[in-house]
C-alpha cells in the first residue's frame, strides 16, 4: 500500500524504479554523486544526464515533481551561475570591465557546473521520490550493518530513525490541532514583527512538548511491556531482498561508472576537432 | 501451588513517589486461566496502577505479585513475566514504533529473539486474531482509532502471552472501533482461552466479563458477576461509577410498578416489558407523540451552509475528499448536534464554521475563474454565520471567532500558560488588545466560576497541575471567557468517565441556558446526542444523511445501522416493542421513554378495568 505514506516527497506509482532494492538504490545514488563530481568532460557528463533520465522516465513520476526539487535551489544555481560567468578567468576573452570578465571558458564551466548540480538534485529526488521514508531507512540499517563489527549499536540507530519516522504525522497532526485551537482563541501568527511572531509560537510550542513528553512516556512503556531489551539476542524480521531487477541495476552501474572513467581518459581523442571548444577548465 | 490461578496477588500496597496516600492499597486478588475479568472504577481508583504493577512496570512496596509462580519483585523474572502478560495502553498512537503495520507486530517478538520464519508466522496468526490481515502492509497513521487499537492488540498477542491486559484501551475510541476492539477480546478469550483483564470505565463493556470487581480508593470495593455487581445499584454511585442506561431505565420502570429483572440486554429487556403489558392484558398501543421543543424564534445568529466542498492535500497525489456537497441550517438558540463517526467530515465542516478553513473565495490570493465554453459556472460554497459572510475576503475573522468560539477535542492538551488566569485570560487578550486590568480580571472570573471552579484557589496554580477534568473545565473557560454567542465543541466528553462526561454535559446545559445562545456539540455517541441535543445533522460520507429532531432521525434505525452508526438505547427498545405492537414515541431520553412505557401500561390498566 504505497499511497499510505503521505509525508516527505514519496510519489507513488508502480514502476521498476520503486520496486528497487533501497540499498541499490541509495549506492546508486552515492555512485552517481561521486562520478558527476569526478567528470571533466561533456561526454561524462552527458552519459550521467542518460542514466538520470533513463530513471526518471522508467520511474514514472512525472517530470514537472521532479523539477519540483530543483526549484528550491534555483537561487544557488543562479547566484553561483553570475559569479562563475562574470570572474571565471580564460583566454577567448568576449568582455571585460574591471573586475569583471566573460570568458568563453567561463561561460563553458558555468554551464558544466550548473549540469552538474541540475543533474545531482534530479538524482536525489529520484530516491526520495520512488523510496519511502521507510524503506530507505530499512536500507541505510542494513547499509550500516557492518558496523556492529565495530560495536556500533545498529539497530538502537534503527529503531530511532524508525519511532522519528513513525511520530512525524502524528506530531503533524497535533502541531496543525493545537495551531487551530490557538487561532480559534484569537492567537495571530501572520503579522507583527519577527519578536512578535516569535512570541506568537509559545502557545504552540508549550502544549507540543508537553505532549510529545507524555507520548515518549507512553511509548516507554508500551516497548517495556512488549518486552524491548538491550538484548544482542534479537532477531530482525524484515529483509530486504536483493532481485533479479537489483543485479541488473548493479551491472548498468557498473558499466556507467567503466563509462565515465573511459570518458574522462579518451575524451580528447574521441572528436579532437571540437575538444578545443568544449575542454572544461 | 495450585495451577488454575495464572496471577495470584496478596495484600499489594503502592504508592507514587511524593505521595502519601496509597494509590492500591491491600489488593488481595485470584486470577484463573482462561478467565475473562473486568476491573472496573473511575479515574484515580487504582486500576490502572493495578494493570502495571502486574508486568513489572511498577514495583509494589508491601505484599505479594505472583504470575505463573513466578515473583514478580525479583527483576531477573521481568522479560519472562513480560512474554506471559501483555498489556495494551489507552492511546493506539503512543504504542507503535514503526510505521508499517507488519514491522509494528514484529516488534515484541524481534525483542525475545523468535527466529524469523516464526515472526512471520506470528504475525499471520495476530493480523488474523484481530481481523485485520488485509493491513498487513498499511501505515498505522491512515488506520481509525479502532483499527490502530486492534494492530496494538495484535502487536501484544505475537508475544503470545498468557494473559491480555487491556488499560481502558477502548476509552479513546468511537463507538465502532470500541465495539471491533471488544468484539476481537471476546473470541480471544472465547476460542484461544485466553486469560483476559479488561480494565474500562464503561460499565457496558465490563457486562461481558465472568468476573468483576469494582475498585475504589485503592481497594477492591465489590466483586462478583456483573449481574451481582449492577444489582448493588446506588451504592455504585458513591464509587464515583454511573449505572449502565439499561439499569436506570429498568429501575425508572421498577418504580411504576413493573416487574423488571436487572437485565443487561436490550432484547431481554423488552421481552420483559411486554410480558408485564400481556399480564395486564395489553396486547398493544401507542403512547402519545413527545412534545415539540420550543426554542426562541430569534434568528439574529443562525448558521448557514449551502453546497459547502472541501478537499484535503488539494492537487497533490493524496487528494481527498472529506466534504462533499453540505447544506445545513443551525438556528439560533439550538443544542445541536453533529453525529458521524472519525472520518466522516464533521471535524472538518465544524472548522468552517469559524473560518479557522476558509472558504476558497475569502483567501487573499482567490481568483474567479472564468468556466471554459460548454461548461456550467462552477457551484460555489458558501456560509455565513449572523452577520458573518465568510465567503467574503474583508470579513473581520478576529470578531468572527471571538464569537464563535470552539473548543477542541481534548482542549486540555492545548494549555501552555503558567497559570490558569493566564491561560485562560489569553483569549480575551487577543480580541481585546486595549482590555483595562479590571474588566479582564472581571471576565475571567465570571468564565472560571460559570465552569465550576473556584477562582481564588486556582488562579494562580499552574494549569499542568490541575486534575484532568479540572483541566478540562479550565480549557473551556479559556474559549468562553470572549463571551461568544455560539460555542461549538468537538466531542466535548471524550476520554472521560461516566461520572465526569455527565458533569460536562450538564455544564454545556448551563452554559446555553446563561452564558452562549447556540451550543453545537460534535459527537459520536448516540446516547449522548438523544439525551441533549435540540436538534441534530448525520454526516456520513462528507454530506448531510439526516437533519431532524434527535428522535426523528433514530426512528430510521436501519439506515443508520447501514451507516455503521449506532442508535440510542431507547430507539433500539422501542424497535423492538414496536414488532410486538407497542408503539412508543419518546424523545429518546431515558426518562422520556420510561414514562411513555408507563404511560402504555397503565393506560392499559384503566382499559381493563
Amino acid at each position: 500500500m504505497l499511497n499510505d505514506v503521505t509525508f516527505g516527497q514519496f510519489y507513488p506509482a508502480k514502476s521498476v524504479v520503486h520496486r528497487l532494492d533501497p540499498r541499490i538504490k541509495l549506492l546508486s545514488l552515492i555512485a552517481i554523486i561521486v562520478l558527476l563530481f569526478v567528470a571533466n568532460n561533456f561526454y561524462s557528463l552527458a552519459l550521467c544526464a542518460v542514466v538520470i533520465f533513463s530513471a526518471i522516465i522508467a520511474s514514472r513520476v512525472p517530470f514537472k515533481s521532479v523539477l519540483r526539487s530543483v526549484k528550491a535551489i534555483i537561487f544557488i544555481l543562479i547566484f553561483t551561475a553570475i559569479l562563475n560567468i562574470f570572474f571565471h578567468r580564460g583566454e577567448h576573452v568576449f568582455f571585460e570591465y574591471g573586475v569583471i570578465h566573460i570568458t568563453l571558458e567561463g561561460i563553458i564551466f558555468t554551464v558544466f557546473l550548473i549540469c552538474r548540480l541540475f543533474f545531482l538534485v534530479m538524482a536525489s529526488s529520484v530516491l526520495t521520490l520512488t523510496t519511502t521514508p521507510v524503506a530507505l531507512t530499512d536500507g541505510i540499517e542494513s547499509l550500516l550493518k557492518p558496523l556492529t563489527l565495530i560495536r556500533f549499536p545498529v539497530h538502537v540507530l534503527a529503531l530511532i530513525m524508525s519511532i522519528a519516522l513513525r511520530f512525524i504525522p502524528t506530531l503533524i497532526d497535533e502541531t496543525n490541532r493545537i495551531i487551530s485551537a490557538q487561532k480559534a482563541r484569537g492567537a495571530d501568527f501572520e503579522s507583527g514583527n519577527i519578536f512578535k511572531r516569535i512570541a506568537a509560537i509559545v502557545p504552540i510550542l508549550i502544549p507540543l512538548l508537553i505532549s510529545a513528553f507524555r507520548r515518549a512516556d507512553e511509548l516507554g512503556d508500551a516497548m517495556d511491556a512488549r518486552c524491548y531489551t538491550d538484548s544482542k539476542k534479537r532477531t530482525k524480521y524484515k529483509k530486504l531482498k536483493f532481485g533479479l531487477r537489483d543485479l541488473f541495476t548493479f551491472f548498468i552501474f557498473a558499466a556507467f561508472i567503466a563509462g565515465v572513467v573511459l570518458f574522462n581518459i579518451y575524451c580528447y581523442d574521441i572528436c579532437p576537432q571540437i575538444y578545443e571548444y568544449i575542454k572544461v577548465y | 501451588m495450585s495451577q488454575d490461578f495464572i496471577i495470584e496477588c496478596e495484600n499489594v500496597k503502592f504508592s507514587y513517589a511524593g505521595s502519601q496516600a496509597y494509590a492500591l492499597n491491600g489488593v488481595s486478588l485470584k486470577v484463573r486461566r482462561g478467565e475473562f475479568l473486568s476491573v472496573i472504577g473511575h479515574n484515580g481508583s487504582g486500576k490502572s496502577t493495578f494493570a502495571r504493577l502486574l508486568n513489572g512496570l511498577l514495583e509494589a512496596d508491601e505484599g505479594k505479585i505472583t504470575v505463573l509462580g513466578l515473583d514478580v519483585s525479583d527483576s531477573k523474572n521481568v522479560v519472562e513475566i513480560r512474554k506471559h502478560v501483555g498489556i495494551v495502553f489507552q492511546n493506539p498512537d503512543n504504542q507503535m514504533v514503526a510505521s508499517i503495520v507488519e514491522d509494528d507486530i514484529a516488534f515484541g517478538p524481534e525483542n525475545i529473539g523468535v527466529e524469523r520464519e516464526e515472526i512471520g508466522r506470528r504475525i499471520d496468526w495476530a493480523l488474523k486474531a484481530v481481523g485485520m490481515e488485509k493491513y498487513r502492509e498499511s501505515t498505522p497513521t491512515r488506520l481509525s482509532g479502532g483499527q490502530k487499537q486492534r494492530i496494538a492488540v495484535a502487536g501484544v498477542l505475537a508475544i503470545k502471552p498468557d494473559v491480555l491486559i487491556l488499560d481502558e484501551s477502548t476509552a479513546m475510541l468511537d463507538p465502532k472501533g470500541r465495539r471491533e476492539v471488544i468484539e476481537v477480546v471476546k473470541r480471544l478469550n472465547k476460542e484461544e482461552g485466553m486469560t483476559i483483564i479488561l480494565i474500562t470505565h464503561f460499565m457496558e463493556e465490563a457486562l461481558l466479563a465472568d468476573r468483576a470487581i469494582v475498585m475504589n480508593r485503592g481497594e477492591i470495593a465489590i466483586e462478583g458477576t456483573p449481574e451481582e455487581i449492577f444489582e448493588s445499584g446506588e451504592i455504585l454511585e458513591t464509587y464515583n461509577l454511573s449505572l449502565p442506561r439499561i439499569s436506570i431505565l429498568s429501575q425508572k420502570l421498577r418504580g411504576a410498578g413493573m416487574r423488571i429483572d436487572n437485565v443487561l440486554q436490550t432484547e431481554k429487556l423488552s421481552s420483559q416489558i411486554v410480558k408485564n403489558m400481556q399480564n395486564k392484558g395489553i396486547y398493544g398501543g401507542q403512547s402519545s407523540k413527545p412534545d415539540k421543543i420550543a426554542i426562541n424564534e430569534n434568528d439574529e445568529w443562525d448558521i448557514d451552509v449551502k453546497d459547502l466542498v472541501f478537499t484535503y492535500s488539494k492537487k497533490s497525489p493524496f487528494a481527498t475528499k472529506a466534504l462533499n456537497g453540505i447544506n445545513l441550517h443551525i438556528s439560533e438558540g439550538e443544542f445541536f448536534g453533529i453525529i458521524g463517526h472519525t472520518g466522516s467530515g464533521k471535524s472538518t465542516l465544524v472548522q468552517h464554521f469559524n473560518a479557522l478553513i476558509k472558504l476558497p473565495q475569502a483567501e487573499k490570493k482567490y481568483k474567479a475563474k472564468k468556466p471554459k465554453k460548454g461548461q456550467l459556472n462552477p457551484v460555489i460554497s458558501s456560509i455565513s454565520v449572523g452577520q458573518f459572510d465568510l465567503g467574503n475576503k474583508k470579513c473581520d475573522w478576529r470578531a468572527l471567532r471571538s464569537q464563535v468560539g470552539m473548543v477542541f477535542q481534548y482542549p486540555e492538551y492545548q494549555l501552555f500558560a503558567e497559570s490558569v488566569f493566564a491561560d485562560v485570560a489569553f483569549g480575551l487578550k487577543n480580541f481585546k488588545k486595549d482590555i483595562s486590568a479590571e474588566e479582564l480580571e472581571q471576565a475571567v472570573r465570571e468564565s472560571i466560576e460559570v465552569v465550576g471552579l473556584d477562582y481564588n484557589e486556582i488562579k494562580d496554580k499552574s494549569p499542568f497541575d490541575l486534575s484532568g477534568g479540572q483541566k478540562r473545565r479550565v480549557a473551556i473557560a479559556g474559549v468562553i471567557v470572549t463571551k461568544p454567542h455560539i460555542l461549538i465543541l468537538d466531542e466535548p466528553a471524550a476520554g472521560l468517565d461516566p461520572k465526569g462526561k455527565n458533569e460536562i454535559m450538564e455544564l454545556l446545559h448551563k452554559l446555553h441556558r446563561e452564558w452562549c445562545k447556540t451550543v453545537i456539540i460534535v459527537s459520536h455517541d448516540m446516547d449522548e446526542v438523544a439525551e441533549n441535543c435540540t436538534k441534530a445533522a448525520v454526516i456520513s460520507n462528507g454530506s448531510v444523511f439526516a437533519c431532524d429532531a434527535p428522535y426523528k432521525i433514530f426512528a430510521r434505525s436501519s439506515e443508520l445501522n447501514a451507516l455503521g452508526l449506532d442508535v440510542p438505547l431507547t430507539s433500539k427498545i422501542a424497535a423492538q416493542l414496536e414488532q410486538q405492537g407497542y408503539i412508543i414515541e419518546s424523545d429518546c431520553t431515558i426518562s422520556d421513554f420510561a414514562d411513555k412505557v408507563i404511560e402504555v401500561y397503565s393506560g392499559g390498566k384503566t382499559n381493563a378495568q
